[in-house]
C-alpha cells in the first residue's frame, strides 16, 4: 500500500517533469537548461514527496499516534507502574480468556455435528422414586418401538460403551468400545474417514463387524491403509474392520475405540426390558422438545400393556437437547469459575484505575496547562485514554500469551470427567473476547481520573497543600478500595466455602480402605470362557497373586466402588414371606448385587458391623449366603434384624423360582457414582460362584490387592500372575483405589483450587491496593501530620488515626461485601456438600482474616506517618 | 514586478475553478492554466500542488485517474466531482464576497 503510494507520486512527479521539460524545450531552451529548469520549479522533487506524504496522512490518526507517542514516553518514565499495571492485567485477562475459551468451547460451541441443535438425548424422570430427571436407560423394546412409530423422531440410535480386550497382533489390550445400532452415524451424521460405517442389515450377522476410532488406529495398527476388511479379534471373536473415524469424531466420549453393533437378540427375550442403552434422536425439522416429550410419553405408556411389571408406565420423558445432556452439568461450574476471574479483573481494574489517580493529581497542574492552553475534554480523555490503552493492550497481548498457557493447563488437568476437554483451544472467538476485554478496562481506568478531574477546578496555583483540595479524591479513592476489599471478601467467601465442602467430602468414610490396594480389571473372552471355567480362572490367578511378595490379601468384584461403572447389575428387592415375585412394581427398592470372590472384604478394608463375613463354605455352594450394606438394611429392615433373613432380586431366577439369599453379615455403604450420594445404592455382595447360574457378572471382573509395599510396584508383579494363567489376558485400568477416590475428588478439586486461586489473587491484588492507598494518603498528609506532631500529638494517636481511616473503608468493604456474599452464594450452593450457602464460620472466618491483613496493610503507611519529623514535614513544602 | 507565490488558501479554489473550465487535467496542466490565468504574475510551487491536489481529494472535491496525455505520455488526471462543483461556486461566492467588502474598504472614496 505504502509502495504503491510512493511509486504512483514518482510516476505524478515525472510525467510533470516531463511535460514541463518539453515545454521548456519548445521555448527554444537547450536540452541540459531545459531539465535543470523544470527542476528548479518543481522545487525539490524529495521534498515534495516528503510533503505529499505528510498529507496522505488522516489528521486525526496523525493525533492519534502524538498522543501515544507521548504516552508511550510518560509510562517509560515509571517503569514501576507500567510493568505492575501491564501484569496485573495480563493476569487478569490471561485468567479471563482461558475460562471463556472453556465455557465458550464446551458449553457454548455447538456440538460438532451438522445441525447439532436439533439432537436430542432421550432421558426419563421416575417421579414415584423421587428421580425428576436424568434416568438415561433405554431398553431395546423401547427402540423398536420407537423407531416404528414415532413422527417426530426423523432417526434415533440407541449405544452403550462397555470394554473389550482385544488380542492378536500385538499384545492384549482393553479397549472401550461403543456397542451402537448402524442408525448411529445417520443420527449424528457423520461419516468414516476410511471405509464405511456398520452395515444396516443383519446386526447380528455371521460377520461381526468394527468401526475404528482414528486413535486406536494409529495407537495399535499404525494408520495401516489396509485396514480395511482386516479380521480382528475382539472378546475371543473374529471381527471385520469396515471403516476408521476421523480423530475429531468423539461419541459418545472422547475414550471409545471402537464401535461394533448392538447385539441385539433376534427374539423377544427378558433383557430386552432392561435399560441397558442410552438413546439420542434427530428431531424432524419444524418439531418442538415439547411436541417430542408428549409423543415419548404416549409410545411408553402404550409399552406397559405390552410389557407389564417392567416399570414403562412410570417414565415420564424429559428429553433434552444433546448439547444440554452432554455439558448441562458442567456448565453452572463454568460459568461460576468465569465470573471468579471476572470479579479477579474488576480487583485489577480497581487498583490500576487507583494508580491512575494518584497520577493524575500529580499532574493536575500539567493538565491545568494544557486546559489553558486550550485543550479541550477531547484531548484531556486524549491524555488519559493514550495510557490507559497502552497499558491495557499491552496487558492484553500479554494476557493471551497467559490464556494460550492457561487454557493447555486447563486441559491438561481438567478433570477427566469435564465433557469435551478434547475440543478446548484458543480460537478467534477467544480473541475477540480479549479485545472487549481489554477494551472496556481502558475505558474504565481513563474514566476514573477524567470523571475526578472534571469535579476539579485546579488552576495553576501552588495551592494544594493541606488535606482539603485532595479530600474529594480521597473518597474516590476509598471507594475504589472498599470496592476491591468486597470483591476480595466474596471470593474469599466462594473459596472458603467449597474448601470446608471438600474437606468434609475427603474426611467422609467411604465405608472402605482405599489406602495401599492396587486394583485392575481383567476380562474373559466369552467365547473361551464357559461359566465355570471362568470362576475357576479367576480363583487361580487369584491364588497366584495372594503369593506374591508385598500382597497381604487379594480379592475380586465386579465393581470397585468409585470406578464410574454405576450400578452394575440391579433388581428390584423381595423379602422372605412376601408374595411369590410378580414383578418391578416401581416402589420396591433397587438393589445392586456385587459378585465377589473370596476374602473380598479383607481387600477392601471393609469392616463387618454386623453377623459374620462370608466365608468358605458359603463359596461351595449349598446354602446361598449375602452381605448386605446398611443402606439395604435401612431400606428394607428397618428397625429390624437382618442377619438370617432371606432376600431376592426380581428378574433373577433360577428355573422358575427366584434365588434367595440368607443375610449373614452386613457392611457399611460404599459410595457408587460420587463421594457425596443424596441416595445411597442398596448393595447385596454375593459369592461369585453362586451367581454364574442365572447372572454373567464373571467375564470382567476387578481384582483388589490390598499390599504392604506401595501398590504401584506390584503392577507388572501382578501382570506375570495373570498372564500365567492366560498370555491372553490383559490387565486393564490398573491404578489404586486411591485413584478412584481421588478421580471423583477431582471435579470440585479442580473447581476449589481455580476459585482458590482466583480468591487469593484478588486478595493479593486488594493488599496491594489498600497499602497503595493508605501510603499515598500518607504522603498527601505528612504536612499535616507534622503540624499535629509540632503541636504535641503522640506517634501512637497518629498511627491510630491512620489505621482508624483504612480500617474504615476496610470495614465498609467488608459489610459490603459480606451483603453480596450472602446473596450470591447461592449460585455456588449445587457446588457444596454438607456445608451451607450461608455458613457462618466460613463468613465470619473470611472476613476477620480479611480485616486483618487490611489492618496490616494500613498499618506500615500509619507507622510511617507516626515517624515523620516535623521539621523535614513542614520544610518539605 | 517581481511573481508572487499563490496566496495560502487560495490555491485550492484556483485549482477548483481551473478544473470546472477545462474539464480533466492533470498536474501540469493545472499549474500552467494558473500560471497563464494569473497573465503570468503567480508563480505555482508545484511542491505544494500536489498535497494540495491529495486533499483535495481526500475531501471528495475532486478525482483522479491515469490516462495518456496530449504528448501521449502517461499521467493522472483529475476532475471535479458533483461535491467538487458546488464547492466552487460556495467558495467563489464567499471570495467575491470577502473582495467586495475589502474593496469597499480600501477604495478613497469610501471614508
Amino acid at each position: 500500500m505504502k509502495r504503491q503510494d510512493h511509486d504512483e507520486i514518482s510516476a505524478e512527479l515525472d510525467a510533470h517533469l516531463e511535460a514541463h521539460i518539453e515545454d521548456n524545450l519548445r521555448a527554444g531552451m537547450a536540452p541540459d537548461e531545459a531539465r535543470r529548469a523544470a527542476l528548479l520549479a518543481l522545487g525539490g522533487v524529495e521534498a515534495t514527496k516528503e510533503r505529499y506524504r505528510a498529507q496522505q496522512r488522516l489528521p486525526l490518526i496523525d493525533a492519534c499516534s502524538r498522543e501515544l507517542r507521548q504516552a508511550f514516553s510518560r509510562l517509560r518514565r515509571s517503569p514501576v507502574f507500567t510493568v505492575a499495571a501491564i501484569l496485573s492485567l495480563a493476569l487478569a485477562i490471561g485468567a479471563n480468556v482461558s475460562i471463556f475459551a472453556v465455557v465458550e468451547r464446551v458449553v457454548l460451541h455447538p456440538l460438532p455435528y451438522p445441525d447439532s441443535g436439533r439432537l436430542v438425548q432421550l432421558d426419563f424422570g421416575l417421579p414415584n422414586r423421587n428421580t425428576p430427571s436424568g434416568f438415561t436407560g433405554v431398553s431395546t423394546r423401547q427402540y423398536f418401538h420407537y423407531a416404528e412409530n414415532s413422527r417426530t423422531m426423523s432417526g434415533i440410535a440407541v449405544y452403550w460403551a462397555t470394554d473389550f480386550t482385544v488380542t492378536g497382533q500385538g499384545t492384549p489390550e482393553r479397549i472401550r468400545v461403543a456397542m451402537t445400532t448402524p442408525s448411529l452415524a445417520s443420527v449424528l451424521r457423520v461419516a468414516p474417514e476410511v471405509g464405511g460405517w456398520l452395515p444396516n442389515d443383519k446386526p447380528r450377522g455371521p460377520a461381526p463387524t468394527a468401526v475404528l476410532s482414528h486413535g486406536l488406529w494409529v495407537r495399535r495398527y499404525g494408520a495401516d491403509p489396509r485396514i480395511l476388511g482386516k479380521t480382528i479379534t475382539l472378546e475371543g471373536a473374529p471381527t471385520t474392520v469396515v471403516g476408521v473415524m476421523p480423530a475429531s469424531f468423539a461419541f459418545p466420549d472422547a475414550r471409545v475405540d471402537a464401535w461394533i453393533p448392538v447385539p441385539f437378540s433376534p427374539s423377544p427375550s427378558p433383557i430386552d426390558d432392561a435399560f441397558n442403552y442410552s438413546g439420542v434422536v434427530r428431531l424432524k425439522d419444524g418439531v418442538s422438545l415439547d411436541t417430542m416429550r408428549a409423543e415419548i410419553n404416549q409410545l411408553t405408556q402404550s409399552l406397559e400393556a405390552a410389557a407389564p411389571d417392567h416399570g414403562y408406565g412410570a417414565l415420564v420423558s424429559t428429553v433434552l437437547t444433546l448439547q444440554d445432556a452432554t455439558v448441562g452439568p458442567i456448565a453452572g461450574t463454568l460459568w461460576i469459575l468465569l465470573a471468579s476471574a471476572g470479579v479477579v479483573l474488576l480487583v485489577a481494574c480497581a487498583n490500576i484505575a487507583n494508580l491512575f489517580l494518584v497520577r493524575s493529581e500529580a499532574r493536575q497542574q500539567e493538565i491545568a496547562i494544557r486546559r489553558a492552553l486550550g485543550a479541550g475534554a477531547g484531548g484531556i480523555a486524549g491524555y488519559f485514554l493514550a495510557e490507559s490503552t497502552i497499558l491495557s493492550m499491552a496487558g492484553g497481548t500479554l494476557g493471551v500469551l497467559a490464556a494460550w498457557y492457561g487454557t493447555r493447563l486447563l486441559v491438561t488437568f481438567g478433570p477427566a470427567s469435564l465433557p469435551r476437554l478434547e475440543e478446548v483451544h484458543l480460537a478467534p472467538i477467544h480473541l475477540v473476547f480479549m479485545l472487549a476485554l481489554t477494551t472496556a478496562a481502558a475505558v474504565v481506568f481513563a474514566a476514573v481520573p477524567l470523571v475526578r478531574l472534571g469535579q476539579s477546578r485546579v488552576a495553576m496555583h501552588d495551592g494544594t497543600r493541606g488535606a482539603t483540595p485532595t479530600r474529594r479524591s480521597h473518597r474516590t479513592r476509598q471507594a475504589l478500595m472498599a470496592g476491591q476489599v468486597a470483591l476480595a471478601l466474596m471470593l474469599l467467601v466462594a473459596s472458603g466455602l467449597l474448601l470446608r465442602s471438600f474437606v468434609r467430602l475427603r474426611a467422609l468414610d467411604p465405608g472402605f480402605n482405599p489406602a495401599s490396594a492396587l486394583t485392575f480389571q481383567i476380562g474373559l473372552p466369552r467365547s473361551d470362557y464357559a461359566r465355570e471355567r471362568a470362576v475357576r480362572t479367576h480363583e487361580s490367578i487369584l491364588a497366584r497373586l495372594r503369593a506374591l511378595p508385598g500382597v497381604t490379601s487379594a480379592s475380586a468384584v465386579n465393581c470397585v466402588p468409585l470406578s464410574g461403572l454405576g450400578f452394575c447389575g440391579a433388581g428390584a428387592l423381595f423379602k422372605d414371606g412376601e408374595p411369590a415375585m410378580p414383578g418391578a412394581d416401581a416402589a420396591r427398592p433397587l438393589v445392586a448385587m456385587r459378585s465377589v470372590a473370596t476374602g473380598f472384604f479383607d481387600a477392601m478394608g471393609m469392616p463387618i458391623v454386623r453377623g459374620r463375613n462370608l466365608t468358605q463354605t458359603d463359596f461351595s455352594g449349598g446354602v446361598l449366603s449375602t452381605v448386605v450394606n446398611d443402606t439395604l438394611v435401612r431400606l428394607a429392615f428397618p428397625g429390624e434384624n437382618p442377619i438370617g433373613r432371606r432376600i431376592a432380586l426380581y428378574p433373577h431366577r433360577l428355573g422358575a423360582n427366584p434365588v434367595w439369599f440368607t443375610i449373614v453379615g452386613v457392611v457399611k455403604t460404599t459410595p457408587t457414582i460420587a463421594l457425596d450420594e443424596p441416595r445411597p445404592v442398596a448393595k447385596m455382595y454375593v459369592p461369585m460362584d453362586a451367581t454364574h447360574d442365572f447372572w454373567q457378572p464373571t467375564e470382567m471382573m476387578t481384582y483388589v490387592l490390598r499390599t504392604s509395599v506401595p501398590p504401584a510396584g506390584l503392577t507388572s508383579a501382578a501382570r506375570n500372575s495373570v498372564n500365567a494363567v492366560d498370555p491372553n489376558l490383559a490387565p486393564a485400568r490398573v491404578r489404586t483405589l486411591q485413584d478412584y477416590v481421588d478421580a471423583a475428588a477431582a471435579p470440585r478439586a479442580f473447581t476449589m483450587i481455580l476459585i482458590l486461586i482466583a480468591a487469593t489473587t484478588a486478595l493479593v491484588l486488594g493488599v496491594i491496593g489498600i497499602y497503595g492507598v493508605m501510603s499515598y494518603i500518607v504522603s498527601q498528609r505528612t504536612g499535616e501530620i507534622g503540624v499535629r506532631i509540632a503541636l504535641g500529638a503522640e506517634p501512637g494517636n497518629v498511627m491510630r488515626m491512620i489505621v482508624r481511616q483504612g480500617g474504615l473503608v476496610a470495614i465498609a468493604g467488608i459489610v459490603i461485601g459480606l451483603a453480596a456474599a450472602v446473596a450470591g452464594s447461592r449460585v455456588i450452593a449445587s457446588l457444596l456438600y454438607d456445608v451451607s450457602p450461608r455458613d457462618p464460620a466460613v463468613f465470619a472466618g473470611t472476613s476477620v482474616t480479611l480485616l486483618a491483613i487490611a489492618l496490616a496493610a494500613c498499618w506500615i503507611p500509619a507507622r510511617r506517618a507516626a515517624s515523620v519529623d516535623p521539621l523535614i514535614a513542614l520544610r518539605a513544602d | 514586478m517581481a511573481k508572487t507565490d499563490v496566496w495560502q488558501g487560495t490555491l485550492a479554489l484556483m485549482i477548483l475553478k481551473t478544473l470546472e473550465t477545462l474539464g480533466a487535467q492533470h498536474g501540469y496542466g493545472i499549474a500552467r492554466r494558473i500560471e497563464q490565468t494569473s497573465g503570468h504574475k503567480l508563480l505555482v510551487n508545484y511542491g505544494t500542488l500536489y498535497p494540495a491536489l491529495l486533499k483535495l481529494e481526500q475531501e471528495g472535491y475532486i478525482k483522479s485517474s491515469w490516462g495518456v496525455s496530449d504528448n501521449n505520455r502517461k499521467a493522472k488526471f483529475y476532475q471535479l466531482t458533483r461535491a467538487g462543483k458546488k464547492q466552487v461556486e460556495r467558495e467563489a461566492r464567499e471570495w467575491n464576497e470577502t473582495t467586495a467588502i475589502l474593496a469597499r474598504f480600501l477604495s478613497p472614496d469610501e471614508a
